[in-house]
């Protein structure tokens, strides 16, 4: 006894000194409680004990209005999934889903952290989604991208526009620092006019204007356009988040460089551009998440990206009352994705801390 | 190999309209040991950095081993090459290990492969006395223990001279020893030295001419012997009172 109460008293006495300190305190300490007691209790009811699970209940739905209707997801959890998607080819959007999953998970593994081994292992996983999404090889039908949907079209466009746009940022913020004034300037210029323009005004603009400026052999598929109007825009603001992270390294890095006789792509390659990505980290791994909720907006365009997709299953007549289902669901998908991506982030910092300074 | 190992013909340097360096003339032979000091901003670092093309210079000649520094990159490059240099700050690049710092160049620039470079490597971190650090990071060491790397991997490169810019000027007192130990060694087996730095101990044991720089020119230079017994300019004395009075 006693000595359970000499542990438990800082304790308590904590709780006191923070909670209960004055009547005033404990009045809106004990109100905050019931209130935040009341809202859990309510989410609680409504999500699994006054929810409808089971395949296809929607008349019970409709009838008993104080509950979640878990039974839309359970019903209509392939159109959110896959959208336009052919039903009976719906298992290629998925396995398709899987080996893009696969290969990000992968490349957060440091042994594929090589030049060679990192993009070999995107290359790869592009083609093969390309090949079960797209079909036309080894007697699968072709599913053109206009029928692509929901989950897999939004990982497929938030891979093709980082792994493009990437690429493209580095050699911006390269330009944006170079030595000739006209290059830097252009580039900056350059940047500065893409940033000011709303990502939707460009996705409009690749998707629906481009075609009447280019020659026919470089229109290609919508999609592909958009993605590389997104890839420009994600490599504007990614450029200057990589020449943050380039600015922060010291002179004498580069000068220390110079004087061992390194030429100008070892040096970028070898100092500065590691050391540049490990600064910049934090703000990249913002931009990938932005990047990725903002794939939502190709919607407007015609593309039924997931959110589209969730959309148009709860549209139906049968399903019209679920639409707080159908987001919870959706924003549930975004969550897990978001959360695994800076739970990555954290770790990469924990992992780089080895090395700092 | 020409004769002289640096050969400095009427060299100016500007920052925009601030005259940096003016007519610097200058020979290091093969395997001379030169100091030069100077008070702070009289461009003492900023003429071993136009050595090695860090700072660019805009009139005169400048010749590393016969090679002229020009625009040319590969004769830059080539001159980088020859010519080790070892920083205030030390420099070491914080993301590699100790033996990645010292392998990094030898395996780019010299295309060694990694076995041949990790054991030049060791080698010369043996001679400077921490080979057991060779796997940790920079910042895991003292500073002077980081400073003695950063010679090691300037060595790795096997230049033919070493430029030293303040090396122990960002050292805890009881750390310079340790570095200074390393650089009189190297000064005794041969190795063309230029060593901006104030201590002046190291410069009356090691050194074959100081010379003594102020407002960008040369004002002095001698033997140590002459130069601290018995110094010519006004400024010179000045400035051994202050930096030997106390």
């Amino acid at each position: 006894m006693t000595d359970l109460a000499i542990q438990s008293a800082p304790a308590l006495s904590k709780i006191k000194k923070h909670y209960f300190a004055t009547p005033l305190n404990s009045t809106i300490t004990v109100l905050l409680a019931a209130f935040t007691a009341w809202v859990l209790w309510s989410l609680f009811n409504w999500a699994f004990l006054d929810a409808i699970w089971g395949y296809g209940k929607n008349e019970e739905c409709r009838a008993h209005e104080h509950g979640a209707c878990w039974s839309f997801v359970a019903t209509r959890w392939r159109i959110v999934l896959f959208g336009l998607y052919p039903f009976e080819e719906q298992w290629r959007s998925a396995l398709a889903c899987i080996v893009m999953l696969i290969v990000a998970v992968l490349s957060c593994v440091p042994v594929f952290w090589s030049a060679k081994r990192l993009p070999l292992l995107w290359v790869v996983g592009f083609v093969t989604f390309y090949i079960l999404m797209r079909g036309g090889f080894f007697g699968l039908t072709t599913v053109v991208e206009r029928d692509w949907g929901g989950l897999s079209l939004t990982v497929f466009i938030f891979a093709a526009v980082c792994l493009l746009g990437m690429p493209l940022s580095i050699l911006f913020a390269l330009l944006r620092r170079s030595e000739l004034p006209w290059i830097a300037r252009t580039m900056a210029l350059l940047i500065d006019v893409i940033r000011s323009l709303p990502l939707l005004s460009i996705m409009f603009t690749f998707a629906i204007v481009l075609p009447f400026v280019l020659p026919d052999w470089a229109i290609g598929d919508k999609l592909y356009r958009v993605i590389v109007g997104y890839a420009i825009f994600f490599a504007c603001y990614q450029a200057e988040i990589i020449r943050g992270g380039m600015q922060a390294i010291p002179v004498g890095q580069e000068e220390a460089a110079k004087a061992l006789g390194m030429g100008y792509w070892h040096r970028i390659g070898y100092i500065v551009l590691p050391q540049a990505f490990r600064n910049a980290l934090p703000p990249t791994i913002n931009q990938f998440v932005i990047t990725f909720k903002e794939t939502s907006l190709v919607t407007i365009i015609g593309f039924f990206d997931i959110l589209a997709s969730g959309r148009a299953a709860a549209g139906t007549a049968d399903w019209s009352f679920a639409t707080i289902e159908m987001y919870v669901f959706v924003g549930l998908l975004f969550f897990v994705f978001v959360f695994s991506l800076s739970r990555y982030g954290a770790y990469l910092e924990r992992r780089m801390s080895v090395g700092s300074r | 190999m020409s004769d002289q190992a640096i050969s400095i013909r009427s060299m100016n340097k500007y920052y925009g309209g601030f005259h940096a360096l003016k007519d610097i003339d200058l020979d290091v032979a093969h395997g001379e040991k030169v100091v030069i000091c100077g008070p702070s901003g009289s461009g003492k670092s900023t003429l071993i950095r136009c050595i090695n093309r860090l700072e660019e210079h805009q009139a005169g000649t400048i010749a590393v081993n016969g090679i002229p520094l020009d625009d040319n990159v590969d004769n830059i490059d080539e001159i980088r090459r020859e010519a080790g240099m070892v920083f205030q700050n030390f420099n070491l690049f914080p993301h590699m290990t100790i033996l990645e710092n010292c392998t990094l160049a030898p395996r780019l620039v010299r295309k060694q492969t990694r076995e041949e470079a990790e054991a030049i490597a060791m080698s010369y971190l043996e001679r400077v006395k921490i080979p057991e650090q060779a796997h940790k990071y920079p910042g895991e060491l003292s500073g002077g223990q980081q400073q003695r790397v950063a010679i090691a991997r300037a060595l790795c490169m096997a230049p033919e001279i070493m430029l030293f810019d303040e090396p122990t000027s960002a050292l805890d007192p009881e750390m310079i020893s340790e570095v200074l130990d390393v650089m009189v060694g190297l000064a005794e087996e041969g190795m063309t030295m230029v060593c901006v730095t104030h201590e002046m101990g190291f410069a009356r044991q090691v050194a074959d001419r100081v010379i003594f720089m102020a407002d960008g020119e040369i004002i002095e230079q001698a033997p140590p012997g002459e130069f601290f017994d018995n110094p010519s300019s006004e400024r010179t004395k000045t400035f051994l009172g202050q930096v030997l009075g106390h």
